[in-house]
């Protein structure tokens, strides 16, 4: 069995700190007003950013889960 | 290691020459759809958002890609895919932040931004750092190719009764003098064009060789078992061992390279300059990183993959002692025919060719346009006759070619003596690609970022990333997050995170310092003699750098010179440069993107949503670029006479290639007739009897 640190460490950086630097971007867009909640484009852009962080985190996570497993 | 040669058929030769012939008519076929290339680039505006995309695939993944992820797929397995799947952090200020200064303020290059934001000393400097940056970026490619085509070749020549042998550095000058011969040949329109077709046939390619390596060994779940568990995980350990582990990557590619890439590589950025508006691009870019870079990760990988599994068969059909760097040819020379190895690696080349004879071109016309234009215009040369010039201009464009080509061979050396292209490319990243990310990014995301800032966060940073290199025991070790120096290449990796911190830290503390700075440099003009003494601290700055630079003194002393040296520069910027609030920062911060919408248009903006309206055209016989609508179709859209609009071919497999970007004049009556005058005609290639689609942009 691998260990934590080949196995969960990486992911658990890769999205803690990742997700920093993705939650600071989302945060900048806001503040200067880029995104216009207003409008329904908008709207959808913003949820589609989030989609893709939580997609990739989605991809990682089943192929750790079946490296260990499977 | 043991170096393959030789692998080569007749049949696989006669496939490669076929296919080089194929896509260099193909480019040649497509251009004459572009009017020029700067019109392709940024006045052309045009393509559908599903072009962009997989044109994006053939700018990255033919680069090295096969080569390098080959590599550490064979050495590591699946977490060779993690460099293409950490792409997403910083999209959200790419998309939205970004994108719209680059395409609102028309860039040609990004020295350029630093000129807008900052002064033609900024520019200069930059120019400097992104030459660097492109020059080790060719002398990857070059080491790249050097290292696909050297298997296929014998191990020596023997002409007129000598005997030749085969070395990696003469396969390099070879592929280098033949890369030229097809820049003068091919131009760069047919290059642009290729790059469509050729991001297609390399995604087939390396599934091609995915599922012949798959069912080689007998099935996917085979395959699986094949491989040791180690291998199956998708992220490297965490921080071992020095070659290739999880955070030094995460810093170096996640952050720098990721950054690197989307907010520096002008040849990506040009792509989606190209979309036929910023949601378009947007579109692009999420599609790319959402479907394509995973699929491209498996592609470009699955060929270590399959090696390692082979390496668990007995008898196994691949050498354990194969060179990693060689492990795709070895291992598509087993699986594939004859003809289909040779298809396979002419897909490969050709779209290594087609990445390096880019980066020439884009390297002469960064020299063109920030070291040669500026420079004639500084000396005020006098002009001869426009013929004459753009002669001379086109002669300086290939001697440029044909010198950074030169230097781009030099630049293999360094890089050759790491291991794999993998390891070379991780540490050209880390160290090239902080100082000019840590100013893109304080430069468009912080409107108080001085022009002081900015010269000290390329030559204070630079100094300290170079004291780093000389001291890494001392200074990197504390932020190696553990991981195991390796005194031969130390902290390949990590050492980004190091660079990236040095950088961005002058920056912030001078911009801080800024007030203080003023009040000083104040004072001094109040003494005779200002100037003469603020020469003397430039002087000394240059003394300090050379001190650094040749590492004079111990570790002490050094950090001490780079601190003065960062004050000296910081204090003869905020003296000799000017800084104008109202002229730098105006569309070109994140905080102006509003303002820089409609600096574009020229005018203020209409962000009403309305209909794409179809329409059938009639041609003008003036050439005014501008169209004439119905009232009726303008309400529709929701638009306004002289707002921007796109008209295109209502055929939508198209992609926009009959299209163009127009102003609307005053309104008719006909209902569902567009005027288009001669200009637009000819920029469009509209098709008489063809409908036509009309949308509002701004």
């Amino acid at each position: 069995m691998p260990s934590f640190s080949h196995s969960w460490l990486p992911f658990i950086y890769l999205y803690g700190v990742g997700g920093i630097f993705f939650i600071g971007g989302m945060i900048l867009i806001k503040k200067a007003k880029i995104l216009n909640p207003a409008k329904k484009l908008d709207r959808r852009w913003k949820w589609l950013l989030y989609f893709g962080f939580f997609y990739y985190m989605a991809i990682h996570l089943i192929m750790i889960l079946a490296a260990l497993y499977w | 290691m043991e170096s393959l040669h030789g692998l080569g058929t007749t049949t696989d030769w006669v496939v490669m020459v076929i296919y080089f012939v194929g896509i260099m008519l193909f480019g040649s076929y497509f251009a004459k759809y572009n009017r020029s290339t700067n019109d392709f680039f940024f006045g052309g505006r045009r393509f559908a958002w599903w072009l962009i995309s997989v044109s994006i695939v053939a700018t990255g993944v033919g680069s090295h890609s096969f080569i390098k992820y080959s590599a550490k797929g064979l050495e590591h397995g699946i977490s060779s895919t993690m460099t293409y799947m950490n792409d997403w952090f910083f999209m959200p200020i790419f998309l939205f932040g970004w994108l719209p200064i680059v395409i609102y303020t028309r860039l040609k290059s990004i020295p350029e931004y630093f000129e807008k934001r900052f002064s033609p000393t900024v520019r200069f400097i930059a120019t400097i750092f992104q030459l660097l940056y492109m020059i080790g970026y060719l002398g990857i490619g070059l080491l790249t190719l050097g290292k696909t085509i050297t298997p296929l070749l014998p191990q020596s020549f023997a002409i007129l009764g000598m005997t030749i042998p085969v070395t990696m550095m003469g396969v390099i000058i070879g592929i280098a003098v033949i890369t030229g011969i097809y820049i003068t040949f091919g131009g760069q329109t047919a290059v642009i064009f290729t790059d469509l077709i050729q991001g297609l046939i390399l995604l087939l390619a390396g599934i091609l060789v995915f599922i012949l390596g798959i069912n080689y060994l007998g099935g996917f779940d085979k395959f699986w078992h094949l491989l040791p568990p180690d291998w199956r995980l998708p992220l490297a350990d965490f921080n071992k061992p020095p070659d290739f582990n999880f955070v030094g990557i995460f810093w170096q590619d996640g952050v720098a390279g990721s950054v690197g890439f989307l907010f520096m590589n002008m040849g990506l950025i040009m792509r989606f300059m190209s979309a036929k508006n910023l949601d378009e691009g947007r579109k692009a870019a999420i599609f790319n990183v959402l479907f394509l870079l995973p699929i491209s990760a498996i592609v470009v990988s699955n060929a270590g993959w399959i090696g390692k599994a082979m390496l668990g068969l007995v008898p196994g059909p691949l050498n354990p002692g194969v060179n990693p760097d060689e492990v795709f040819v070895a291992v598509t020379h087993i699986i594939a025919s004859k003809g289909v190895f040779g298809f396979v690696i002419a897909a490969l080349t050709a779209a290594l060719l087609s990445t390096v004879d880019s980066l020439i071109n884009a390297i002469a016309a960064v020299y063109m346009n920030d070291v040669h234009a500026p420079l004639k215009e500084k000396f005020k040369k006098k002009l001869q006759s426009k013929d004459i010039e753009s002669k001379k201009e086109l002669n300086a464009a290939r001697i440029a070619s044909a010198v950074f080509t030169g230097i781009g061979i030099l630049a293999t050396i360094p890089f050759s003596s790491y291991p794999t292209v993998y390891e070379a490319h991780g540490y050209f990243h880390s160290i090239f690609t902080p100082p000019l990310v840590a100013a893109i990014f304080l430069g468009a995301f912080w409107n108080r970022f001085t022009t002081a800032g900015v010269v000290v966060t390329f030559l204070g940073g630079s100094s300290l990333m170079i004291i780093g290199a000389r001291y890494p025991g001392v200074l990197i070790t504390p932020i190696a997050h553990g991981i195991p120096m390796d005194p031969v290449h130390p902290y390949t990796y990590i050492s980004a995170l190091y660079n990236t911190i040095v950088c961005f830290g002058v920056g912030i503390i001078v911009t801080f310092l800024q007030n203080p700075l003023t009040i000083i440099a104040t004072s001094i003009k109040k003494i005779p003699n200002h100037k003469t003494y603020m020469s003397g601290t430039v002087v000394i700055s240059a003394l300090l750098i050379l001190m650094i630079w040749f590492n004079i003194g111990g570790l002490p002393l050094l950090l001490l010179a780079s601190f003065v040296l960062s004050f000296f520069v910081a204090l003869t910027s905020v003296y000799f440069l000017k800084f104008n609030p109202d002229a730098h920062l105006e569309g070109l911060t994140i905080w102006s993107i509003a303002r820089a919408k409609e600096i574009f248009k020229g005018g203020k903006i209409n962000e009403r949503d309305g209909e794409i309206v179809k329409v059938n055209w009639k041609l003008r016989s003036d050439a005014e670029e501008i169209i004439y609508v119905s009232q009726k179709d303008m309400e529709r859209m929701s638009a306004e006479v002289g707002d921007l609009v796109y008209i295109s071919d209502a055929r939508k497999y198209l992609g926009g290639l009959k299209s163009v970007h127009t102003r609307l004049g005053e309104p008719h009556n006909e209902e569902g007739v567009v005027y288009v005058g001669t200009e637009d005609k000819e920029n469009a290639q509209f098709v008489a009897g063809r409908i036509l689609t009309i949308e509002k942009e701004l």
